[in-house]
């Protein structure tokens, strides 16, 4: 039951923060005044609830209205793997990593169903180039995953995060928190991997959403961003460990540094067209994450 | 009347608009994006005032209202510098001279405290095409392809460009106020999947006259790090004092950090012996410069350019041109066709 | 009546109803996806039956699957949307055998097999146990399994594809040139059947 508490929790707080430091660093980017920021996310949710939601000319209603929805659960789920503590985790089981890319996997399918049911084009092809970008890049997370769980010699999440006492994953490991980092922005449809969403496509999968279904999946989008960030900080930054500190505290410090990283990649790093972001991810990327498997078997053995 | 909180709090977010650019006037609308009461947004779904900035041309009236009609209440209409349409109700009217700032805040706000009333649709609420009644679903077309069930048209078999598998193509148009083309631009499109099989110019960008070539350049390249994924970089390029060095120095520096360049893949869209990549570096390094620095005439089609490419890679290659260049790129082409399109709505019938 | 006999009702008839859904709807993405609601139904059974890592791993995969399968049918086959009302069944008197055929075997091994029915003891290391089985005693049945897959995979594509990309396989098919009218591009075909000399390479 606190487990349960502390995912809600962790997920409001996050769905703030996160759109707060989304703000700032947009407004310090774009060179509008910082302070006003602050304020944003409240003034722009009120704008959205205040605005018509928009119906396309039959679109496939169930689906449209389910996606954002089923988004933020997906959100929900993903982060009841996480342990706040020692034995404290909502779904504390030993096929932990596994939820987690199942989570990740109907991600893509929930990106693609709201681009396809409301039934235009530009929502559309903002859809079918998420899943073409989407899948690789959640392979990738897959096998880096695999990678943490074999020096804890378990799927289990707890396992991992005991067996990172000594050193984190991120150091032993030091391919895995940047090639994970990869699917963190790619599941949030962030920056460099924000393929679903995009600008050339008038946002995509939202080019004919407004009012409160915009809203809901901005909010779902967050949502998935804090489960995210709480899984890399679980999996790579030892997650509750940590000296002085209770161990939600540092969970919740070392979620923050991940959505701080994802938000200025967000912000700073430019996206290729995505052609060539395929022929990366199957060429370059996907036998990196090969090479971490290795490297993490090998020190696995040592 | 009381405004409630949740008006009064969404009141003092900065105004959604969406801009229209008409004749002469993309110099001024750069200035819309430097002000702080004002949010341009790229997505007409998004805006709550659609600003006509200067007349539209004639052709363009019919996409306006489509434009105009896909904007979601409570919506406006400013009209900056230009007369309203006989349908706009009460219309907000800017002199040509005045900025529009304040008086968009103040409609904004009785808007969404239900004091103003939101517009009604200009145009009647019928699917553009009427339903066919053929085919075993009343979709019309052949088989289970084609036709325009409920009204949308759909794709049909057509030769792919590159190795004669037939797959589904669809025609239609984008522009003159799509948000990643130059205003005016308005090309009639046919992709199969996202790759473009065919273009064809339906209506020239706008001229932008000698003396705005600062800033379209601005806007360019703000269109540019769009398509790049970089909003916030955008907005600060378009927003850019063009006379202050330091911050178009700055704003060079960022662009170079974010390795916007070299997202460009090489060889893109090349014509004359430069790339989309090198034109793009060319016009970063040209930001600020009063003075316009048309390659003499590029020479050649845009049209030409664009079969397959894929839709990104496209746009990239139409905004790597000056839109000195474009005008010169992209001219009306003969055959003229009655009507276009707003931003993200569509239309037309199938590539067969 | 436990509270998981009930959920195994539950489930069953989800899977059950979902599977039927498949069929009914007129559209791929929503069969493809009705199809994958059924499967996340049988995987629900799967984790009552203390098979955690089955379940979990089926519908990770089952998501996978039935999202490349929509995006394949769609992209090859229909109108982009695939909104467009099509029929989903055809060849019915095939179908129809085929159906019941497979219904008749499955449920038949279903009743004659003689099905453990104990509970697993709690803490019982499952996960272990399948690992165990699958990478130990039965890792070459597995392999050679997965290995055969594959093959029949490429044959199948092989053999199905005579008429290829680029024009019938026998008769010498050529990709079209890399830029408008320009020279073929690949390996030109040879010339007879003759396997002793090849002609000349083009391109």
């Amino acid at each position: 039951m606190t487990a349960l508490i502390a995912v809600l929790l962790l997920l409001a707080a996050g769905v703030w923060f996160g759109a707060t430091v989304d703000a700032v660093a947009e407004a310090a980017v774009a060179g509008r005044p910082v302070r006003t920021a602050l304020a944003a996310p409240f003034r722009r949710t009120a704008l959205m609830l205040s605005r018509q939601a928009i119906e396309t000319e039959h679109p496939d209603t169930l689906n449209h209205l389910l996606a954002p929805a089923c988004y933020l659960v997906l959100a929900a789920a993903g982060l009841s793997v996480v342990p706040f503590a020692p034995g404290v985790a909502v779904t504390d089981i030993a096929t932990g990593l596994v939820l987690w890319g199942a989570c990740e996997a109907l991600v893509v399918v929930v990106v693609f169903l709201n681009g396809w049911s409301a039934n235009a084009p530009l929502p559309l092809i903002g859809g079918y180039r998420y899943v073409a970008i989407g899948l690789p890049a959640m392979l990738i997370s897959m096998f880096v995953l695999i990678g943490t769980a074999l020096p804890a010699q378990s799927l289990g999440v707890s396992a991992v995060v005991e067996s990172q006492r000594v050193l984190i994953n991120a150091v032993r490991q030091p391919l895995g928190l940047p090639l994970f980092l990869l699917l963190g922005l790619s599941i949030t449809l962030r920056g460099p991997f924000n393929y679903g969403d995009s600008a050339d496509l008038v946002g995509g999968t939202q080019a004919e959403v407004a009012g409160v279904q915009r809203l809901l999946w901005r909010g779902a989008k967050l949502a998935m961003l804090t489960a995210f960030s709480a899984m890399a900080a679980t999996v790579f930054l030892g997650g509750y460990l940590g000296p002085v500190l209770p161990g939600p505290a540092w969970l919740v410090l070392k979620t923050a540094l991940v959505m701080l990283m994802l938000v200025a990649i967000t912000h700073l790093v430019a996206r290729v067209p995505p052609a060539r972001m395929l022929t990366w991810l199957w060429t370059v990327l996907l036998p990196l994450s090969f090479v971490d498997l290795v490297w993490a078997g090998l020190e696995a053995m040592r | 009347m009381a405004m409630t909180a949740l008006a009064r709090m969404a009141a003092r977010a900065p105004v959604p608009v969406f801009v229209a650019t008409g004749q002469g006037w993309l110099a001024s609308c750069r200035n819309l994006a430097a002000s702080v009461d004002v949010a341009v947004v790229t997505n007409i779904r998004e805006a709550a005032i659609l600003i006509v900035a200067g007349e539209p041309r004639d052709e363009d009236r019919d996409a306006l209202r489509r434009l105009h009609d896909q904007m979601p209440h409570p919506r406006a209409t400013a009209w900056w510098g230009a007369r309203p349409f006989a349908e706009a109700g009460s219309a907000i009217e800017v002199s040509a001279t005045d900025d529009p700032g304040p008086l968009l805040r103040s409609a904004f706000a009785a808007l969404l405290a239900r004091v103003r009333e939101s517009e009604p649709d200009w145009l009647p609420d019928d699917p553009p095409n009427p339903w066919q009644g053929e085919g075993d679903h009343g979709q019309g077309g052949k088989g289970m392809m084609g036709g325009t069930p409920y009204g949308r048209p759909m794709a049909m078999t057509a030769d792919d460009l590159r190795d004669g598998l037939a797959l589904d193509s669809f025609t239609f148009t984008i522009g003159p106020f799509y948000p990643s083309l130059p205003p005016g631009l308005a090309l009639e499109l046919t992709l199969q999947g996202d790759v473009i099989q065919s273009a064809r110019v339906v209506r020239p960008p706008l001229d932008p006259g000698e003396d705005a070539a600062g800033a379209c350049r601005s806007m360019t390249v703000g269109r540019m790090l769009r398509l790049l994924e970089l909003d916030a970089l955008a907005r600060r390029c378009e927003a850019v004092p063009v006379e202050d060095r330091d911050a178009v120095n700055g704003l060079k520096r960022w662009i170079g950090a974010s390795c916007a360049m070299r997202a460009i893949p090489k060889g893109l869209g090349r014509l004359a012996g430069d790339d989309a990549r090198a034109r793009f570096t060319r016009m970063v390094a040209a930001l600020g410069d009063a003075e316009a620095s048309s390659i003499a005439g590029p020479g050649g089609r845009l049209v030409d350019l664009l079969p397959g490419l894929e839709w990104n890679e496209a746009l990239l290659v139409i905004n790597s041109f000056s839109h000195r260049d474009l005008v010169a790129l992209a001219p009306r082409e003969m055959e003229q066709e009655e009507d276009s399109e707003g931003s993200a709505e569509q239309r037309e019938g199938h590539g067969i | 009546m436990t509270l998981s006999d009930i959920a195994f009702w539950l489930f069953s008839a989800g899977a059950v109803w979902t599977a039927w859904r498949v069929f009914r709807t007129d559209s791929m993405v929503r069969a493809s996806f009705a199809l994958m609601l059924s499967f996340f139904c049988v995987a629900a059974i799967l984790l009552l039956l203390s098979a955690p890592y089955l379940g979990i791993a089926t519908i990770f995969m089952m998501a996978v699957e039935m999202m490349v399968m929509a995006l394949f049918m769609v992209m090859f086959m229909m109108n982009p949307a695939g909104l467009n009302p099509m029929m989903m069944v055809h060849q019915h008197k095939v179908s129809i055998g085929a159906g019941v055929a497979a219904f008749a075997g499955l449920g038949a091994a279903a009743l004659l097999t003689d099905l453990p029915h104990h509970a697993v003891a709690a803490g019982k290391p499952v996960i272990r146990d399948l690992g165990t089985e699958l990478l130990g005693g039965s890792m070459l049945i597995f392999e050679t399994a997965g290995i055969t897959l594959l093959a029949t995979m490429v044959a199948t594509v092989v053999l199905s594809s005579r008429s290829g990309r680029f024009g019938a396989a026998d008769e010498g098919s050529r990709p079209p040139g890399l830029e408008p009218g320009g020279k073929p591009a690949g390996r030109a075909p040879e010339r007879d059947s003759d396997h002793s000399h090849h002609a000349e390479h083009g391109g």
